[in-house]
């Protein structure tokens, strides 16, 4: 032990000295060394461009001092000889956290929906108020060089890596090192050379943000903060993370995003503040390549291709999803998708199992259309380039870092070893150079009998077998050095134990000394007879025709498609139309849909080319409108009191099945609202179910923006005993809002102060700090924003009317409101607007009293009313939903299809585009097998602007198409299987269905709503 | 015509001024006959023009008009054009143990521990439930009240959705043991990506192995003459002599598999099945052991992303084709529970057909609780336990009761949720 630790410790001593390092103390003499090599007749790839033959590579002190060919190596180099031998730049991998301590993840944690809440960051110091905001960290100040790690990055390829701890929303900056040993100092080429983002947040154990659009809200508000504190000189306060952001600007902006979806994320909100962020993607980008090309972001790709799934049982297979199998065979195409895309990227090691699959992997990818030089380039100048280092690494030219591989062959080839990886000037041997090559037959005699002893295989990965007679080889264990060999085999197949063979090479083969299996001692030797016959039996065996990968569908998920529907101009002839205009019900009337507008509606109606759908029989409606859903959203509610500045329209997630379940059941918008844990909740997004579109064009353009509050016991958090999160009580509930609109009025008058002020004095005076909560609560008493409250009892509801009113405004609508039956005089007289659900009561107090006669009560009160779902389940069947407003309390057929289609549409503000049939509004319509409030009917059509984005016949025949395309990646599946890929078992990963209550993503007991 | 409906409804209403729930009815007194009506006997078979008659709480005529039934004695109520069902039965139901969901005090179906048999759910089962009155406003006239929990949740009981008290309003006390089959899988939830997954269970064995030790020492305990009363086993000796029921709740499956031929080895004689999707992949298992299925709600979403978007309104077709009887049941909210008839009705549009559909809630159910002799169909000498619609009972368009009979008494439809529809009404003017 003792001497182990001695000779490491004097290597260590030695490298110092390798590289002058003259602040230190020496505990020796001195040592010094010139650190010339040279490198001849090797092939050297300066850049991904320019490839030299025979050429000759020159190092000096750790940097290339010269490379080309012809060259005469000066004297006092040492010199290698490395005929054959290729040399390339050695790899850069910009995702990384080498050298730094684990994260170590807080365990557990509601995320601030259960225990007592942690409003305040527990950072001790001067930081920044949000816990996950950390960009006054530097990678720089905890790197130290890690052997183990440097050893299995460097047999990988990479010879310098961009490192940073992996924590919070603003991660601090990170520093780039090489994969040298021989001190902290002389690796750390730079400390600070990129600024981190995620929207994780890591450690930080503060509830707020605990969802992602509540990440993207807090970095969003934190541009504002540190815009503005760096504007005041005296700063109002000391912030070590905001001047660390501030300063951080500089830098290149590397942001982590999980998924493609996150990466649109992260650019649109890289967009807001004029910065483009290089992103680290997960893999999967080549879903959705358009809109990751249009972002303009350079990518940072890993090439953690998914294993292949167990699919022997086929009850188990079942539970493999169509996008899991999808994606294994497809995640090898992402880089060929990228560069055909003409998207600039890099390659990194991040988030493999191992990282000796990196060079593996990328031969994947380029048998799946990546072009070699681009695989290079992604490996070595683009991730220089991207840092802004690409003066000192990533290329052999004059000057540069002396990082590069010694291979035995082209990087990318399935042969090709790397021999050495010399970091800075400096070898590390990974292969032996010399490698020799015993490939060959040998005759093998001992003990008077002969044996055909066969080698194959790569120098360095020979494998040896041994004929015993003329129908039987046997494997052979055996280690092949340059002088040594070690060989071991079976005599014949039944043998109970091996010879074992020693020996050392020998003119054309070896001899040596052996054990027989009863342990007599014998000579041996083996002499080469000829080449291994070409050809052998073949890996894969049989037919080598590479088999096309299946396509890419929109959305990347089951029930996707391979192409979006387009707008068509058609007639839906002789349907019974629901107008829900004064035309009321029309019998035996054609309706012509054309450029996504319902363009006439009458009788024998002709137009060229229109397409003729037979609507005998079947009933023509606008489509349903969900005012109250939580589909289609990556996250749904986050936790302050005062969630005003988060917004779904931040995380529309557009591979939620619910979106298209809903499109069968006649629906083609919702709102997505925020939760309802808190008073004031998150800005609402409007979209339309657009099947198969990228996220933002789900969005209705030109929407008017809602938010969401919520009263009662959800707000008070009934449901957390532990709780302490301020207001408990509907008294304090009405306090938060008095609080909020007070406090934006004075936010209001603060900016009014500020902006009226004469440029000269403007310039000196102290700016108001931008706050995007108290924005939106000024956008709600100027009529920019509405609200949508999520209500119960009566005395709540007149509550929030009595305070928007002192604010003069008008709640726009209340959503629930079970009790509105109660108080519907004073809700028409507000004029605000009710969105209810049908029959729902008594899963909580507050719901008592809920009765399924409250829609009808509201509406002959004189209040628009709407039934909806806040539930993805019955969002799908909102039509029976309706037709109980018949049933209890006997609404006319026609007022009742109303509160699924024109009435939400005009709490929506939407009503001058849809929610009836009417010339000139947006063709977004159904056609229904049977009367659109029975039990019995089936949309057959659901068409959103004039594009049929659910067909009941089109889905029979995706479905069949689907099975037979799992049916082929199943058999796939089970070839990869057996010819011994690793395999996994699906994980059976499911999205959360929202609830208003769910912040958790789990349905709570007895659904709370 | 659904207007004037309504204010009969009212008129009703108005005699019941409701702070609790409604009076419970007296025992028939006198013979019934509903005439004119469309009969659906819940077997399948339809009745135009239809006589139904009873007395002392049972069916005593269920003919068409046109055969002339002798009706003198009979008080004769016209129900033209109207049709009548059996009472819809609602099965695994915690109606009577759960009143507002979220309130602790007010949940009463799930003891603690894991081997309940001797739980019984009636206990707990409160007559004045608000709930009662909603079910019964549907067609729903019985429910089994069933307990949760554990890995055996305890004995469920059959009562009527009427009565003083549970003595009075039990149909069939203690019809079987529920019993959760261990999950093969585990779900979690994952907050970094807001979503679920699924490992294996590794504890299964161990669970299934314990379940085993408890049923086959409770076997052997039965046949020992001299011992020391155990509850426990005593309230699982039904099982094997053949007159309880063990309801096994699994999902996946293997789960179904191995858990009917873990009953069936253990000796238990009658099985009815709770599950959903899973069981159409082992439909012709199913059907081989003649095991019936209690589904889920069609009103659910699909379990998996990939499947048919309308797999749960199907399933009962699919399953129904494979020859397996299925019968619905309410696994959201227990609110949901009057909308039993709907999800027959959904059913129906997806495959089923109205009167195979009307069976999943009435006679296939009856069966699968092992109650069919006196319920579930409308035949001569079962319960009039049977209801009067306008018009069809599975169209929520349709559904408007006028009149519903259990065991032949004559019961109050509406509740506290018309009289709140009342009263508000009024006030608005919306109603004089």
């Amino acid at each position: 032990m003792r001497q182990i630790l001695l000779t490491s410790t004097l290597i260590l001593l030695v490298a110092g000295h390798l590289v002058a390092q003259e602040t230190f103390p020496r505990n020796d003499v001195k040592d010094p060394r010139a650190g010339l090599f040279a490198f001849t007749n090797a092939t050297i790839v300066v850049d991904p461009q320019t490839t030299i033959q025979n050429a000759t590579l020159l190092v000096k002190n750790g940097r290339v001092e010269q490379v080309g060919t012809n060259l005469t190596v000066p004297k006092g180099y040492t010199t290698y000889d490395v005929k054959g031998k290729y040399i390339y730049p050695s790899l850069i991998d910009l995702s990384t956290n080498y050298g730094l301590p684990e994260v170590q993840r807080p365990r557990g944690g509601g995320g601030g929906f259960t225990g007592a809440e942690q409003m305040e960051s527990n950072t001790k110091g001067a930081y920044n108020a949000n816990q996950a905001i950390r960009s006054h960290y530097n990678a720089a100040d905890e790197f130290s060089v890690n052997a183990t790690r440097a050893n299995e990055l460097r047999k990988a390829g990479f010879g310098a890596v961009l490192t940073y701890k992996p924590d919070g929303l603003a991660r601090g900056t990170a520093a780039f090192v090489t994969l040298g040993e021989s001190s902290d100092n002389n690796v750390l080429l730079r400390q600070k050379a990129a600024a981190t983002y995620s929207f994780e947040k890591g450690t930080s154990t503060q509830n707020y943000p605990s969802s992602l659009m509540g990440c993207i809200a807090v970095l969003r508000q934190t541009y504002m903060d540190a815009e503005w504190f760096g504007s005041l000189n005296p700063r109002p306060f000391a912030d070590n993370s905001l001047e660390a952001w501030i300063q951080n600007q500089k830098l290149p902006q590397v942001f982590d995003a999980n998924g493609w979806m996150n990466v649109l994320r992260a650019d649109k909100l890289g967009d807001e503040f004029g910065v483009q962020y290089i992103i680290r993607g997960s893999g999967d980008e080549y879903k959705r390549v358009k809109e990751i090309k249009a972002t303009n972001a350079s990518l940072i790709v890993p090439v953690n291709y998914p294993e292949a799934y167990d699919v022997e049982d086929p009850f188990d297979a079942a539970r493999v999803s169509l996008a899991e199998m999808k994606h294994w065979e497809l995640a090898p195409t992402n880089l060929g998708a990228l560069e055909k895309a003409g998207i600039n990227f890099s390659i990194t090691s991040h988030s493999l199992r191992k990282v000796s699959d990196l060079i593996p992997n990328v031969r994947k990818a380029i048998e799946n259309g990546l072009s070699e030089t681009a695989a290079l380039k992604a490996l070595t100048i683009t991730p220089a380039q991207l840092i802004k280092m690409d003066d000192q690494i990533g290329s052999l030219k004059k000057g540069m870092v002396a990082n590069f591989l010694i291979t035995s062959g082209k990087l990318f080839d399935e042969k090709t070893i790397i021999h050495q990886n010399w970091i800075q000037g400096q070898p590390f041997a990974i292969k032996p150079l010399d490698t020799k090559d015993f490939s060959g037959t040998y005759n093998l005699s001992l003990n008077n009998a002969s044996y055909n002893l066969e080698v194959t295989g790569e120098p360095g990965a020979h494998k040896a077998k041994v004929k015993v007679n003329d129908s039987t080889s046997v494997d052979a264990t055996a280690t092949f050095g340059n002088d040594l060999i070690t060989l071991s085999f079976k005599p014949d197949a039944k043998a109970q134990g091996s010879i074992r063979l020693t020996g050392w090479t020998q003119g054309n083969g070896w001899k040596g000394r052996g054990q027989l299996i009863n342990g007599t001692w014998v000579n041996w030797s083996a002499t080469r007879t000829g080449d291994v016959k070409a050809g052998g039996p073949q890996r894969s065996g049989g037919d080598t025709k590479k088999d096309e990968p299946g396509k890419v569908i929109y959305p990347f998920i089951g029930h996707g498609y391979p192409t979006l529907p387009v707008a068509e101009t058609m007639i839906i002839r002789n349907a019974t139309v629901w107008t829900n205009e004064a035309d009321g019900i029309l019998q035996n009337t054609d309706v012509l849909v054309k450029d996504g507008k319902i363009a006439r509606i009458g009788k024998n109606l002709s137009e060229p080319g229109a397409k003729v759908i037979d609507g005998t029989g079947k009933h023509l409606t606008a489509g349903i409108i969900d005012e109250h859903s939580h589909i289609a959203a990556a996250s749904i509610n986050d936790v302050v009191s005062n969630s005003g500045m988060v917004r779904i329209g931040d995380n529309i997630d557009a591979e939620n099945i619910n979106v298209y379940r809903a499109l069968a059941g006649g629906v083609v918008a919702v709102q997505i609202l925020h939760g309802s844990a808190n008073p004031i909740g998150g800005q609402s997004a409007l979209v339309k179910l657009r099947w198969g579109e990228a996220p933002e064009n789900y969005k209705i353009q030109g929407a008017d923006r809602f938010i969401k509050f919520a009263l009662g016991e959800n707000v008070k958090r009934t449901a957390n005993p532990s709780s302490i999160r301020y207001p408990q009580t509907r008294m304090g509930v009405e306090q938060v809002y008095m609080d909020a609109f007070t406090s934006a009025l004075e936010y209001q008058k603060r900016w009014n102060a500020y902006n009226s002020l004469p440029a000269k004095e403007k310039m000196l005076a102290v700016k108001p700090r931008r706050d995007l909560a108290d924005e939106a609560m000024l956008d709600i008493i100027n009529k920019k924003l509405f609200i949508t409250c999520h209500s119960y009892v009566q005395s709540e509801i007149n509550m929030l009317m009595k305070v928007a009113e002192k604010f003069n405004f008008r709640v726009n609508t209340f959503t629930h409101i079970l009790e509105g039956y109660k108080v519907a005089d004073k809700m028409a007289q507000h004029g605000v607007a009710a969105s209810t659900f049908s029959d729902w009561w008594n899963y909580k107090w507050e719901v008592r009293y809920a009765i399924p006669y409250n829609a009808a009560i509201m509406n002959r009160a004189g209040v628009l009313t709407a039934i909806n779902s806040d539930d993805a389940e019955m969002g799908r069947r909102l039509n029976q939903e309706a037709a109980k407003a018949v049933k209890y309390g006997g609404i006319s057929e026609e007022e009742a299809l109303k509160m699924v289609t024109l009435n939400p549409a005009k709490m929506l503000h939407l009503d001058n585009q849809m929610g009836s049939i009417k010339v000139g509004k947006s063709a977004d319509i159904v056609l229904w097998t049977d009367h659109p409030l029975s039990v019995y009917a089936k949309p057959e059509k659901t068409i959103i602007d004039g594009k049929v984005y659910f067909d009941i016949e089109k889905d029979a025949q995706n479905n069949k198409e689907q099975e037979a395309e799992r049916a082929r990646l199943i058999q796939k599946l089970k070839n990869a299987k057996r010819a011994g890929m690793p395999t996994q078992r699906s994980e059976g990963r499911s999205q959360a269905e929202f609830h208003c209550e769910d912040v958790l993503g789990q349905e709570s007991e007895g659904h709370e709503h | 015509m659904k207007k004037i409906f309504n204010t009969i409804l009212m008129l009703l209403a108005g005699v019941y001024a409701f702070a609790q729930a409604p009076v419970p009815a007296k025992a028939q007194d006198k013979p019934i006959a509903l005439t004119g009506g469309v009969a659906h006997l819940g077997n399948g078979q339809v009745i135009e023009n239809a006589v139904i008659a009873f007395d002392k709480g049972k069916l005593a005529i269920v003919a068409s008009a046109s055969t002339n039934p002798n009706l003198s004695g009979y008080e004769v109520i016209r129900i033209d054009g109207k049709h009548v069902y059996p009472g819809f039965i609602l099965p695994n139901s915690q109606v009577g143990l759960q009143e507002v969901t979220s309130i602790r005090a007010m949940n009463d179906y799930q003891e603690r521990g894991d081997m309940n048999p001797n739980v019984r759910s009636l206990i707990s089962y409160n007559t004045d439930s608000e709930f009662i009155p909603t079910f019964r406003f549907n067609g729903v006239l019985l429910a089994e009240t069933t307990p949760t929990g554990g890995t055996i949740s305890g004995s469920s009981s059959v009562m009527e959705m009427e009565g003083w008290n549970w003595e009075d309003a039990v149909h069939t006390a203690d019809i079987g043991i529920h019993m959760n089959w261990p999950a093969l899988m585990r779900r979690q939830f994952d907050f970094n990506t807001f979503s679920f997954s699924e490992s294996p269970n590794a504890e299964y064995e161990k669970q299934v192995t314990a379940l085993a030790q408890f049923f086959a020492e409770a076997q052997a305990y039965g046949k020992l003459s001299a011992k020391e009363t155990n509850l426990k086993f005593e309230a699982l000796q039904g099982l094997f002599d053949g007159t309880k029921i063990l309801f096994i709740h699994a999902t996946m499956p293997k789960e179904i598999v191995e858990s009917i031929r873990f009953a069936q080895r253990s000796g238990v004689q009658r099985i009815t099945l709770l599950s959903g999707q899973g069981a159409y992949w082992v439909a012709d298992f199913l059907k081989e052991n003649n095991i019936p299925v209690i589904l889920p709600d069609t009103h659910s979403l699909p379990d998996r992303t990939d499947d048919d978007i309308d797999m749960p309104f199907k399933l009962p077709y699919l399953l129904t084709q494979a020859g397996v009887q299925v019968s619905l049941s309410c696994t959201g909210a227990l609110h949901g529970g009057r909308n039993l008839a709907f999800f027959a009705g959904t059913a129906a549009a997806y495959g089923l057909g109205k009167e195979d559909a009307l069976k999943a809630i009435t006679s296939n159910t009856a069966k699968a609780l092992g109650i069919d002799k006196r319920v579930g169909t409308l035949e001569v000498g079962k319960d009039a336990t049977l209801f009067v619609s306008e018009g069809d009972a599975l169209d929520m368009r349709t559904n408007q009761l006028s009149h519903a009979f259990i065991s032949g008494k004559l019961v109050t439809l509406p509740g506290n949720q018309q009289e709140l529809y009342e009263r508000f009404s009024k006030k608005y003017g919306q109603m004089k």
